[in-house]
């Protein structure tokens, strides 16, 4: 492979690169920042923003650096003189028409006009014309645009083109009254990835409606995560101020998503602000009336009354949208209280919404996170496409019942009545946990440390970004403690330590560990019906 | 240690009169009462002058229709080095932006001004002001409809015929 490497210099530092490779990537691998607007990784290059320029010795005039590929013996300077002037006459034009409404510009913070300009654009500005003004339009589906601010870079038109493969967007007019628009009446409405160009959008022309002026980007605290909207695994990055989730943005992940995620997963975010939690154990002696204990109670409860129950069998009620260690540690209960079998449900959507562009990205149709990760724990999959029915058996049941995560929302109130011990674990209460004998208030995804896997067997971390809500606390925090009081081993402390566990036991996590997931996640090494 | 105590030795009553100093006094006195150079001020229907550099109680400047000037930038929230001013932001009725909560609790504001000297739009203003007595703490926190009806004048830091202060 030594042959494909082109060695050239950039900024007086040598770097050896793949041939074929443009000069912008290339200083990226030494750090440089090249700045630039019309250039995304996932779209082809028109090199119309002149803005990434560069100084390459030999060459009659500045290089655009998204298009220019290496070759071998190569000087670039990114940061010279000649190539800062250059840039800065090119800020200067997008300057001229720019409204300068920061204040009031969602994208404010996060702007790479904004950004650029501070970094090598001029202090002062020259113009004296009257600015164009074309005001703002609704192109339909979550995106406004504001003419005013657009730098024309076309990112969303190739976007819609080139990816998305639906084309919706184009450019109109000619020279300095070019704007980007919709066909006639046709507007974003019905497509399915359009909040994508919102994000790729370099300044602030495309804004989301649902974020429109909730929050400045400066506020925002971001924590990576998985996107719990369906089996695909969307990496993302939960945007959180005043503990609640304001957006949803994608993570840069090639293997699964590349930049882009779908716009249902986008906009499922609101349940996790939802407030009306459990927030404390609840113990009920008669089966009527309930009251909130500590968690030494409520377990202390629980280990007695299921000590009391001779020849115990446990049927269990898991749910999809649980991760990994929430699964293993309820599997591991349901063995140590006597055995028993372990369902879950899930929605099941008509058909997959497959990003044309990007074929490796879809919105699958298992409406769930982790259906894979239950199925590969060993537990039985029942009900229909609405993710209802199938649990007649577990309704009847009359020894140990557990339900994890599901809200029953097609049960009546008599679900378990006839259990002698009937425990709910849920982040929400449900009419179907009125015989419940103790309820466990558990965390979202969102606020808890765990693993998904997705539809391919794809292993990935997600991080706590917000506070659980009063005295919730992860379902396999809990799970794992009771396990460790029938059975005399050691409660797992860290969920890294209750995956090692699982990893070690379930085969087709294949001896993974946190450090092997890192960010992106990955896939287990032992072959696990992939690609399904 | 023992603790001694200096006993002063007085004259006696009957060798000495205190008549002189009384006089001396009371022509002090009534030096005074003559004497137009004062010292007292009649607060409060005298004012006093408050320096240039005052900087009071906050006013939000508002539009002829009655609107505030305040468009929810959000930059003033992030400056206070008290942390004393909450805002959200939202869209009005004619799509603009604009604050729905604007709230400074004037307690935890040290009155640094530098609200005023963000704000991009010339809303917000520390004022010439300074009594704000009130019978409940909570009154403390000045709501955007509060912040509006504020009649007292601006800091003279700011120059409304030269907003920018070019």
């Amino acid at each position: 492979m030594a042959d494909d490497l082109v060695t050239l210099t950039i900024d007086g530092h040598e770097v050896s690169v793949p041939k074929g490779t443009t000069l912008l990537e290339a200083a990226k691998t030494i750090g440089e920042q090249v700045p630039h607007y019309c250039y995304h990784p996932g779209l082809s290059s028109p090199a119309m923003c002149r803005l990434c320029l560069v100084e390459v010795e030999g060459a009659p005039k500045p290089m655009p650096s998204c298009v220019t590929t290496v070759m071998e013996g190569q000087v670039v300077r990114t940061m010279s003189e000649e190539a800062k002037g250059h840039r800065e006459g090119v800020l200067e034009f997008y300057l001229l028409n720019h409204p300068l409404d920061c204040p009031i510009c969602d994208m404010s913070g996060e702007c790479d006009l904004q950004d650029y300009v501070h970094l090598e654009g001029r202090k002062q500005g020259r113009g004296v014309e009257p600015k164009r003004v074309f005001g703002r339009d609704d192109f339909g589906g979550d995106v406004l645009f504001y003419g005013d601010r657009c730098v024309m870079c076309t990112r969303c038109v190739r976007f819609m083109s080139e990816v998305e493969q639906d084309e919706r967007l184009t450019v109109v007019e000619r020279g300095n009254r070019s704007v980007i628009d919709t066909f006639f009446t046709e507007g974003l409405e019905g497509t399915n990835w359009h909040g994508n160009i919102v994000d790729i959008c370099p300044v602030g022309a495309l804004v989301s409606k649902d974020f429109l002026y909730k929050a400045r980007a400066w506020d925002l605290d971001h924590t990576p995560s998985v996107c719990a909207s369906c089996s695909q695994g969307c990496n993302v990055m939960l945007h959180t101020r005043d503990n609640l989730v304001h957006r949803v943005k994608p993570r840069e992940n090639l293997e699964v998503n590349g930049w882009w995620m779908c716009d249902h997963g986008r906009m499922d975010y609101e349940w996790i602000n939802d407030g009306n939690r459990l927030e404390a154990p609840l113990i009920s002696e008669d089966g009527v009336s309930r009251r909130a204990v500590g968690w030494k109670d409520a377990l202390g409860e629980l280990l007695g009354r299921a000590e009391e129950l001779e020849a115990a069998s446990v049927r269990a009620v898991a749910s999809a949208r649980a991760s990994n260690e929430d699964l293993g540690a309820l599997a591991e209960l349901v063995g140590a209280l006597g055995g028993g079998e372990t369902v879950f449900r899930s929605p099941r959507a008509q058909e997959e919404l497959v990003l044309k562009g990007f074929p490796k990205l879809a919105r699958r149709k298992d409406l769930a996170p982790n259906v894979k990760g239950a199925e590969l724990l060993g537990m039985r999959r029942v009900g229909d496409d609405a993710g209802a029915g199938g649990l007649d058996s577990v309704a009847e049941h009359g020894s140990i019942v557990i339900v994890l995560g599901d809200v029953l929302a097609d049960q009546g109130e008599d679900f378990g009545a006839g259990a002698d011990l009937y425990v709910y674990l849920g982040t929400h209460d449900s009419p179907a946990a009125k015989h419940a004998d103790i309820v466990l208030p558990v965390t979202s995804h969102a606020e808890q440390e765990g693993t998904f896997t997705n539809h391919e067997g794809r292993v990935q971390r997600f991080w706590p970004a917000l506070q659980p809500p009063g005295m919730a606390r992860p379902a396999w925090l809990i799970l794992g403690a009771l396990d460790a009081e029938l059975t005399g081993e050691g409660a797992p402390e860290t969920a890294a330590e209750l995956f090692g566990k699982l990893s070690d036991a379930v085969p087709a996590f294949g001896g993974l560990t946190y450090p092997d997931l890192g960010t992106q996640g990955a896939s287990a090494k032992v072959g696990a019906g992939a690609g399904s | 240690m023992t603790i001694s105590v200096k006993v002063m030795k007085r004259p006696a009553p009957e060798s000495t009169s205190y008549l002189r100093a009384a006089l001396s006094g009371m022509a002090l006195t009534f030096k005074h009462m003559v004497n137009p150079t004062k010292v007292t001020q009649q607060y409060p229907e005298e004012q006093t002058e408050l320096s240039p550099r005052w900087r009071g109680t906050h006013v939000m400047e508002v539009h002829a229709d009655g609107r505030p000037k305040c468009v929810a930038c959000g930059l003033c929230p992030t400056v206070c080095p008290a942390n004393c001013i909450r805002l959200v932001g939202g869209e009005d009725d004619q799509g603009n932006r604009y604050p729905i909560v604007y709230e400074i609790d004037e307690f935890r504001c040290i009155f640094c001004g530098m609200c005023q000297e963000v704000c991009p739009v010339e809303a917000i203003h520390v004022g010439r002001h300074f009594e704000n007595a009130e019978y409940t703490r909570d009154r403390f926190v000045y709501d955007l409809d509060r912040l509006m009806e504020q009649d007292h004048p601006s800091t003279l830091l700011w120059d409304p015929s030269d907003p920018a202060g070019e």
